[in-house]
């Protein structure tokens, strides 16, 4: 493994409330390096949620800085809308729901990611179905999101947060609304791109069954890192 | 990839039906303004058409048609006389209602001056003009007849001998030309009982022919003047005005009388209800766009996260409203060719009016896209996980 690809320094999220101030993320600092699987746990209201939107720029911390890939990208006050082409070339999501867009097919939602990196549409087009072919998806590739599974459409998902080839993927409860076995195939799926594609990928999960398949786990409680 | 299209392949049935609502409401913004220029139009038919350069009307009114005008029957003899004037003919012009099969009609009687009025002005889609000095007529489609049938206007029998199309006064009744002669005749009719009256009162010489009970006035409305080209208008104008008895008004008067004195009311009311439809149609449009944004709020808080360009959202808004504009435009200009032929009055459609309304509708788009726009900037990438 190399260098980190993401790395957070002190990230600090505190909110105001009217019942006093919420301290939702307090001083984390953590590094994710290439090619590595990171599985972050914790309780709800741990702060798990708040630091991969942190780290995936959704959200400006109220203090601490995040790094990618040797950049300062976000620190305390950063526009978050300004860094959409950061999140498009270095990030990509995959949540609990699948968030495919309903109007395309699996290969156009696999293929609008790299259309929105300027690359031409066949080519994003013959990409989407080579990623989908790789995900087992090859004969889904033309269906609507209506016609896919769960676990089709989460894969799918994949699919789509891979297409740019980005360093960094962040995946918040992937499985959450997958059986065992499903969530199992995609978890798999994520150590598989780790270890073939270099990606540095943090998994947020409630799910203990697939411990084994993290190169690290870190907790989470009441907003600070634990171990 | 065009996501707009997408989306509207995907839902056609919500796309058609809104391009529907877009086009209905379209019809009627093109109905509004063709009924407006139709008015117009008919109105300013004779008075354009007519190859008259003055109109020698009853003193102090602006006959014929903002106001009654009867001058003296032989006043086209006096005008005729006048320096400058080239040739004279005699008009006049009433409604009139007559059955023919078994259904009251109704139509608009011009009288012209045959045979000094070879009706060239007239174009006839059937039959021919009028050759014989009297009984004949030539009717507008609108009314009803065609050539040779046969109708009863006041005491005589008509024969049919040409036909018009699209010729109809500022109400809408279809036009019928006759002789000045029969049109006076017609305009003179009496009933028996006006006859045995004047009789009574007058002795034999109120029953003649052109004698009433009634007071009878001239039925001729005005005498309609082309003048010599090296004429000066003024001269021939102020020459006639000191008789005392006649105003001399030109056709650009006659028209702005019609447009401004006769038509005032009716044309500012269609304008008003036409401001309304597009101001109806801006709003619903905009609704319609604003709600399809809001629909989709969740694919553009995603399309952010994966890091699209505002570009890439606002292209998808403001194609959709484009799409729904063209379409609902196409579909609007189809149904008003299939319905408006139909309508009792006609709905002129003039390609610079209708370029307007499709620039009226563009900018309608352009505001809704604008709106749903400003709408979409403010959604946050992390709303995906909302």
């Amino acid at each position: 493994m190399s260098g980190p690809v993401l790395s957070v320094r002190g990230l600090t999220r505190h909110y105001a409330s009217p019942s006093g101030l919420v301290r939702a993320l307090d001083d984390v600092s953590l590094e994710i390096a290439a090619g590595e699987l990171v599985g972050i746990f914790g309780p709800s209201g741990s702060g798990k949620s708040t630091f991969l939107m942190m780290a995936g720029l959704l959200e400006a911390p109220t203090a601490g800085e995040v790094w990618l890939a040797g950049q300062r990208v976000s620190h305390a006050g950063t526009d978050v809308d300004g860094l959409r082409e950061v999140r498009r070339h270095q990030i990509g999501f995959v949540f609990q729901r699948a968030n495919l867009i309903p109007f395309l097919s699996a290969s156009e939602n696999v293929a609008l990611s790299l259309e929105i990196a300027d690359v031409a549409g066949a080519d994003a087009m013959a990409h989407a179905r080579r990623l989908l072919a790789a995900l087992d998806l090859a004969h889904r590739a033309d269906n609507l999101p209506t016609r896919l599974s769960g676990g089709e459409q989460q894969r799918v998902a994949v699919a789509r947060a891979l297409a740019n080839g980005p360093p960094l993927i962040l995946a918040d409860e992937p499985t959450a609304a997958l059986d065992s076995v499903r969530g199992r195939q995609v978890m798999e799926l994520f150590r598989r791109i780790a270890a073939t594609q270099g990606a540095a990928i943090a998994v947020v999960t409630h799910d203990p069954r697939s411990t084994d398949l993290f190169d690290r786990i870190v907790h989470f409680e009441d907003g600070r890192m634990v171990a | 990839m065009n996501l707009a299209l997408k989306d509207a392949i995907h839902s056609p049935t919500r796309f058609a039906l809104t391009a529907f609502g877009v086009a209905f409401l379209m019809t009627a913004m093109i109905g509004m303004t063709g009924l407006y220029r139709g008015v117009v139009e008919d109105a300013l038919l004779i008075i354009e058409r007519i190859d008259a350069d003055l109109w020698v009307v009853q003193g102090e009114r602006a006959g014929p048609f903002a106001e009654g005008s009867a001058v003296a029957p032989d006043m086209d003899r006096r005008v005729e006389g006048v320096p400058g004037v080239a040739d004279v003919r005699r008009f006049t012009q009433f409604t009139q209602q007559f059955a023919f099969d078994g259904a009251t009609r109704r139509a608009t009687l011009t009288g012209v001056d045959v045979p000094r009025d070879d009706g060239h002005w007239l174009p006839l889609t059937a039959g021919r003009w009028l050759h014989a000095g009297r009984y004949e007529a030539i009717a507008d489609a609108s009314t009803g007849l065609h050539v040779g049938d046969r109708v009863r206007l006041g005491l005589d029998d008509y024969d049919i001998v040409g036909l018009t199309r699209h010729m109809v006064d500022s109400a809408g009744d279809g036009l019928m030309f006759v002789s000045i002669n029969d049109a006076t005749a017609i305009a003179q009719r009496r009933t028996s009982e006006e006859v045995h009256l004047a009789r009574a009162t007058h002795g034999e010489l109120a029953a003649s022919p052109d004698g009433s009970s009634v007071a009878q006035e001239s039925k001729i409305a005005a005498v309609l003047v082309r003048l010599d080209p090296a004429a000066d208008p003024a001269q021939v104008i102020a020459a006639m005005e000191r008789w005392g008895d006649v105003r001399v008004l030109t056709t650009a008067q006659q028209r702005d009388l019609m447009l401004n004195a006769r038509l005032w009311k009716l044309r500012l009311q269609i304008l008003a209800f036409t401001g309304l439809i597009l101001i109806i149609t801006a709003i619903v449009v905009s609704l319609i766009i604003y709600t399809m944004t809001i629909e989709k709020l969740h694919e553009i808080a995603l399309l952010k996260l994966m890091g699209a360009r505002e570009s890439v959202v606002a292209g998808m808004i403001g194609q959709q409203a484009g799409m729904i504009g063209l379409a609902g435009f196409a579909l609007s200009l189809l149904i008003a060719r299939l319905v408006f032929p139909l309508f009792p009055r006609r709905v002129v459609m003039d390609p610079p009016d209708l370029a307007a309304l499709g620039l009226a509708l563009a900018l309608i788009c352009a505001v809704a896209a604008w709106v749903g726009i400003a709408r979409a900037s403010k959604v946050s990438a992390r709303e995906v996980l909302s």
